[in-house]
């Protein structure tokens, strides 16, 4: 079951990453992209990290992929018509993606290995959600509360800075 | 702990405030919210306790440091209300945007855990970004809040790579264990690196000299009570903090790192003191003044323990000493372009008492005695004596008669050249003369009796 899943998920993944490259309209690719976050999300979830999966679909698929199609539609880069590159860039960019793909690649191959991992186990499984959130509310209560006074204060910055002045409106 | 959450409520009532139309009460409520929480904490300073699993540890270094901090909130607050008049609506913004600030450097001198460090940080350095931006208008002042902001956030990465590294070797984010596993057991190599990092995040924070760069282009951009709560809170909180993780991390380093210490000490102080001759620019001049009080501050570093009175001290005296300076250099170039050092001629006569706060902050910062600065680098410089440091100390002789030299170019053009520059009086706003008057009695009364700081630690 988990493999048919697993397999499933893969060509979503793999499919939509390479739609993204190949698709010509920016915003068609932004879209994939999303796509391929999503599924990503299932990797996470596949793997049992629920949290990280939660919070994968939030800040990527959501916050992050915002901001790129609002910079995509502000800076008006949805036009298809790309300036030809010269020859050099391509080559030295063809390169430089061979040997990132070998580096991966000879990564990959040693992932074959088997490494002696000493994790004691703690009986509780602390990627639940459940279990990271009595952690958060408890243990770092204090953290969790200054954070919120983090985002409270960015949200009074980005007020302050937009605020419209009173000097303004008489000039 | 206390401290904090009454920080946290103020600045909220300050929002509420805004909210209710009562911007008129929103200084008055912050000045004596401030002072309220000021007499607190200074009253409970010998508490040492712990308080959510280890997560805020207050103890008499992290309750002299809250003490002053708030302080300086209290004058930087009381200096929004003619600093802000032109834009009176965001005043509630600002102040509790300053609380916030105070909130983070409280927090990065009584941490217990490193994730409160980083939160502190952070909650310190983003306010900042969003405060040297405010005037947006300006193009400067954006070129500020864009160099501090990605400056800023490398530095900040480098900080959570070293916790990183350090959690790695550690398994604990806990600095009280942190400490006593670095004591105990031999650590792998990524433990002093991961330590040297955040060391390195720090010395940006405190602008020593590798990492300076930003300093001054920040400091000249940014709105002037932006650069004065950069030059007196933000960087004693930089130094206190870089203090605190050297004294509770600093186990089981390579014994080169000394040296490289001492070496970043003894540029740090040259380098500032050199390029700040060269400046016409008051608001650079006092950057780089900052720059090498900051290598003075540095020196207690090479006293781990020991130090922490006479580093509060020196402390105390600097901030103040800033906060005159600033304040003078608010009310003189409130209407001009730029802070040049020009706008000072004569002032000796269009404004005496402005004159003489800012001579007397000069002075101190250059190390007269008397005044604070004297003392203050008369107990870091003969500790360091103590401790085997005498090549130390010959640089920092020499870098206070440097200082000495452009202090006192500033104090002469204030009491010559009557001749040449216009004659009217300098109309400033009382609330400038009285802050100014404070802070310049605050460091010779400090000057006057160091046992009245000293005896904190006691």
């Amino acid at each position: 079951m988990i493999d048919i899943l697993f397999y499933i998920l893969s060509t979503i993944t793999l499919g939509s990453a390479a739609l993204t490259l190949l698709s010509k309209n920016p915003i068609h690719s932004a879209l994939w992209l999303v796509v391929s976050f999503f599924s990503l999300a299932g990797h996470y979830i596949l793997l049992n990290s629920q949290f990280l999966g939660m919070v994968h679909i939030m800040v990527y698929s959501g916050a992050i992929m915002i901001l790129m199609l609002f910079t995509i539609m502000l800076m008006n880069l949805n036009i298809s018509n790309e300036v030809q590159k010269p020859f050099v860039t391509k080559l030295v960019a063809t390169v430089a993606f061979c040997l990132m793909g070998l580096i991966i690649l000879s990564v990959v191959m040693r992932g074959t290995e088997i490494y002696e991992l000493q994790y004691t186990t703690h009986g509780k499984d602390f990627q639940s959600v459940q279990v990271l959130g009595q952690v958060l509310l408890n243990d770092y209560v204090l953290p969790f509360e200054m954070v919120a006074v983090l985002l409270l204060l960015a949200m009074i910055g980005a007020v302050l800075i937009s605020k419209k002045d009173k000097t303004e409106k008489t000039a | 702990m206390n401290t904090l959450i009454a920080i946290g409520v103020l600045a909220v009532l300050v929002l509420i405030a805004e909210i209710i139309n009562l911007r008129k009460m929103v200084i008055p409520m912050t000045v004596i919210g401030l002072l309220g929480i000021l007499g607190y904490t200074v009253c409970n300073i010998s508490v040492v306790e712990a308080y959510y699993n280890n997560m805020f540890v207050s103890t008499r270094f992290s309750n002299a440091f809250s003490s002053l901090f708030i302080a300086l909130t209290i004058f930087i607050v009381a200096l929004s209300n003619d600093f802000y008049k032109n834009e009176f609506t965001k005043i509630a913004d600002y102040v509790s945007l300053k609380l916030f600030l105070l909130m983070g450097a409280i927090c990065m001198v009584s941490f217990g855990n490193m994730a409160m460090f980083f939160l502190g940080l952070e909650i310190l350095s983003i306010t900042l970004y969003i405060l040297c931006g405010a005037d947006r208008k300006n193009i400067k002042s954006n070129e500020s809040a864009m160099k501090y902001f990605l400056l800023g956030s490398f530095a900040s990465g480098i900080v959570l790579f070293g916790i990183a590294l350090i959690y790695g070797a550690t398994g604990s984010f806990d600095i009280a264990q942190i400490s006593n596993i670095a004591v105990s057991t031999s650590l792998p190599v990524w433990y002093a690196l991961g330590a040297t990092m955040i060391i390195i995040g720090m010395l940006f924070k405190v602008a020593a000299v590798p990492f300076h760069f930003w300093a001054p282009d920040v400091y000249q951009g940014a709105p002037t009570l932006t650069t004065t709560i950069m030059s007196t809170l933000v960087k004693v909180t930089a130094i206190a903090t870089l203090y605190k993780i050297s004294v509770n991390l600093l186990h089981q380093m390579p014994e080169s790192y000394m040296n490289a210490l001492i070496f970043i000490t003894i540029i740090t102080l040259t380098v500032g003191n050199i390029m700040a001759i060269r400046q016409d620019n008051m608001k650079r001049l006092l950057a780089y003044s900052g720059i090498s009080h900051a290598g003075f501050m540095m020196m207690a570093l090479t006293a781990l323990g020991s130090a922490s009175p006479n580093l509060f001290y020196y402390a105390t005296a600097y901030s103040f000493a800033g906060m005159a300076a600033f304040t003078v250099l608010m009310a003189v170039c409130k209407n001009n372009e730029d802070e040049l050092i020009s706008s000072f001629d004569g002032l000796g006569k269009r404004n005496p008492l402005m004159a003489i706060v800012l001579s007397i902050a000069l002075l101190s910062m250059g190390g007269i005695p008397v005044f604070a600065g004297f003392f203050g680098k008369f107990f870091l410089f003969s500790q360091a004596i103590q401790n085997g440091y005498i090549t130390l100390v010959i640089f920092g002789v020499i870098n206070s008669f440097i200082s000495i030299y452009y202090y006192l170019k500033v104090i002469i053009r204030m009491f010559a050249n009557y001749e040449e520059t216009n004659r009217e009086k300098l109309a400033v706003p009382a609330l400038y003369s009285i802050i100014g008057t404070i802070a310049a009695a605050i460091i010779i009364v400090v000057g006057l009796f160091p046992s009245l700081l000293l005896n904190l630690f006691n």
